[in-house]
């Protein structure tokens, strides 16, 4: 079944800006990833689905309900993270958390307590008084405290410390464990990677990819780069081994990938089984050093995020006097 | 040894919020020319410190100095030197980036815009947009080119990247390491340690208020020698070359693994021993500062348990 269904969504704020015909649905107890550059639209396709704005085209739809008009509906059952955390002045942690807990009536006090220890969040303090990443704990705290099936994060790990970011991953898959359904974006891949069943990819309000993220798991592709002291054995190193043919980055037989002339730099893609004739060939050789580049999935999308736009920039008019 | 000019100079530095918050005789000197990285968890520090530099905060205890002048009463004076990205960001009430860029180009007195329009290029932002509408990616490009576009002599940056999508954040590093080359004083603080990692000369990891140890990042990073982990595919090749003259650093018998560590000027010995096994891979392992830290942070509290 599907849970969260995006249709053909448009919104067009002009220049460019905006969502134009996105398509997608998250279905039971899947974790869906969302990526793309900034300002490609993530934060204003999960506002829609959040039934924050109405669509100009189109329509997004919750547990089969028609997001803008039933969002007070949804949003009982959904565990909501903005991307930007605008905290009410005046409150402790503690009194936020309650006048949240009033709001949704709910009151699962085992839960908050988890929640708090586990991202370990001392709520007792006033809000203007916490970091950045107090106040993303908080939010998270008060997201999910009630214990929600549907779980919609906006860029939930940004400003999080190394090891919140880990505890919040692990949050993730266990929640996925428990069969919630999870709507993720992120710019931060070994997360997407870690979580995600299927991811999406967005770039200038249109998604151009969508695909499940065991495609590009596990694979075995080695990239190592090889520097040379001198000219002639760079020259002759070029000419013994062969070029990498690559199909849609799968390596289908290993070889010289790139070459830079200045650097005397040869990058070389290969499979773990190939390492052994691509040693042997390097021993005939006066290497300077030799590295290996690690193959991502961090990799694979950037070149989704390449671009070079001109936007125009600040024109400078002197003012009369 | 030729005398280093003291840019930034944190002195003793107290300032107690109660419940162990705080910051607590802090230490350290950032030198003119270098960039210096301030990595930490959430809430230990940094941004305290950091509004304790630009002279917001009234220290309890210690000072600051500034290219010698104090941080709290001279920081207008200091303010002229000084480009500054805070790690939370709120605009003033205008209506487009455009609009925001040229009140500060007239707050800083810049004669043209050039630099501003090359900043504003490269991180891809739409200057046109409305301040208020843009995402958080936009608002921390504009926060970027607002700091850097005035071309200030020192550069402190709470969170630069925060929000930043992948090749953003590569632009963003590559602005930064211009800076350094222009001889900028720069203190930076983040929570990605490989950022830190390739900008960094040297790096201060602060955990509940103190700092607890500064790295020399180029020190660490050991130019002259790699480590490599090499795993063969038969037992005899494994135990074969164990008996060979290596460095070996770590060794996994499950695996029939090894790490090695080995200088550069050396990598053709290695690959010559190497044709004659069979391997299942040979990867680098490099060196990692988050590595580096943790084993710092876990040797200080297991010091602290054996004191008490």
């Amino acid at each position: 079944m599907d849970i969260i269904e995006v249709n053909d969504l448009t919104q067009d704020y002009g220049h460019g800006r905006g969502v134009f015909n996105v398509s997608f649905a998250v279905k039971e107890g899947e974790v869906f990833g969302f990526l793309g550059p900034n300002g490609a639209g993530k934060s204003t396709t999960i506002r829609h689905i959040m039934g924050f704005s109405r669509p100009q085209s189109g329509e997004t739809k919750v547990f089969g309900l028609e997001s803008f008009h039933n969002y007070y509906k949804i949003l009982a059952n959904v565990g909501y993270l903005p991307g930007e955390i605008a905290l009410p002045e005046g409150l402790t942690g503690v009194e936020f958390i309650n006048m949240m807990a009033d709001l949704r009536h709910c009151k699962n006090t085992e839960r908050l307590d988890y929640l708090l220890d586990l991202f370990k969040l001392n709520p007792k303090i006033e809000t203007k008084l916490m970091s950045l990443g107090d106040k993303r704990k908080l939010a998270i705290v008060a997201a999910f405290m009630n214990d929600p099936d549907v779980l919609i994060l906006d860029e939930p790990t940004s400003g999080l410390d190394p090891i919140m970011q880990q505890n919040f991953i692990d949050y993730i898959k266990e929640e996925k464990k428990r069969g919630k359904t999870i709507l993720l974006s992120s710019h931060i891949f070994n997360e997407v990677e870690a979580t995600c069943d299927r991811i999406a990819i967005i770039k200038d309000g249109r998604i151009v990819s969508t695909f499940a993220t065991n495609l590009i798991k596990h694979n075995e592709n080695k990239s190592f780069e090889v520097f040379f002291d001198k000219k002639e054995e760079y020259d002759r190193f070029l000419k013994t081994l062969p070029k990498a043919k690559l199909k849609m980055e799968k390596i289908i037989s290993y070889g010289v990938k790139s070459k830079n002339d200045q650097e005397l730099k040869v990058e070389i893609a290969c499979q773990d089984k190939d390492i052994n004739k691509i040693v042997g060939i390097i021993s005939d050789f006066k290497v300077k050093t030799f590295k290996q580049v690690k193959f991502t999935l961090e990799d694979y999308f950037m070149q989704f995020y390449r671009e070079d736009k001109d936007f125009g920039g600040v024109e400078w008019k002197k003012k009369k006097k | 040894m030729e005398e280093k000019e003291e840019v930034i100079k944190v002195t003793n530095l107290t300032k107690d919020y109660k419940n162990n918050r705080g910051i607590f005789d802090l230490n350290f000197t950032v030198y003119k020319g270098e960039t210096f990285g301030f990595v930490g968890t959430n809430g230990s520090g940094k941004t305290t410190t950091i509004r304790h530099i630009m002279g917001f905060i009234k220290p309890q205890e210690g000072n600051v100095q500034v290219l010698g002048m104090d941080a709290w009463k001279d920081s207008c004076e200091i303010k002229k030197n000084v480009a500054y990205i805070p790690g939370e960001i709120a605009f003033p009430d205008l209506s487009t980036g455009i609009a925001f860029f040229k009140a500060q180009a007239e707050l800083l007195n810049l004669k043209n815009m050039d630099h501003a329009n090359e900043l504003i290029k490269r991180l891809q932002l739409d200057p046109s947009a409305n301040l208020k509408r843009m995402s958080k990616g936009m608002k921390q490009k504009t926060a970027i080119v607002a700091a850097l576009m005035g071309d200030k002599d020192i550069l402190i940056l709470d969170e630069p990247t925060t929000g930043l999508d992948p090749l953003m954040r590569e632009t963003f590093l590559e602005l930064i390491k211009e800076e350094k080359a222009k001889g900028k004083t720069i203190l930076m603080s983040s929570q990605m340690f490989d950022e830190l990692e390739t900008t960094c000369d040297r790096v201060a990891l602060i955990f509940d208020g103190r700092i607890i140890d500064i790295a020399d990042i180029n020190a660490l990073k050991n130019a002259d020698s790699k480590a490599y982990k090499i795993e063969f595919i038969e037992r005899e090749d494994y135990l074969k070359f164990k008996k060979l003259k290596f460095n070996i650093i770590r060794d996994q018998e499950k695996y029939s693994q090894v790490t090695i560590r080995i200088e550069d000027k050396k990598i053709n010995h290695l690959f010559d021993v190497l044709k004659n096994y069979r391997l299942k891979f040979i990867s680098e392992v490099k060196f990692n500062l988050e590595k580096h830290f943790k084993e710092i942070l876990q040797e200080k509290i297991k010091g602290g348990e054996n004191v008490q």
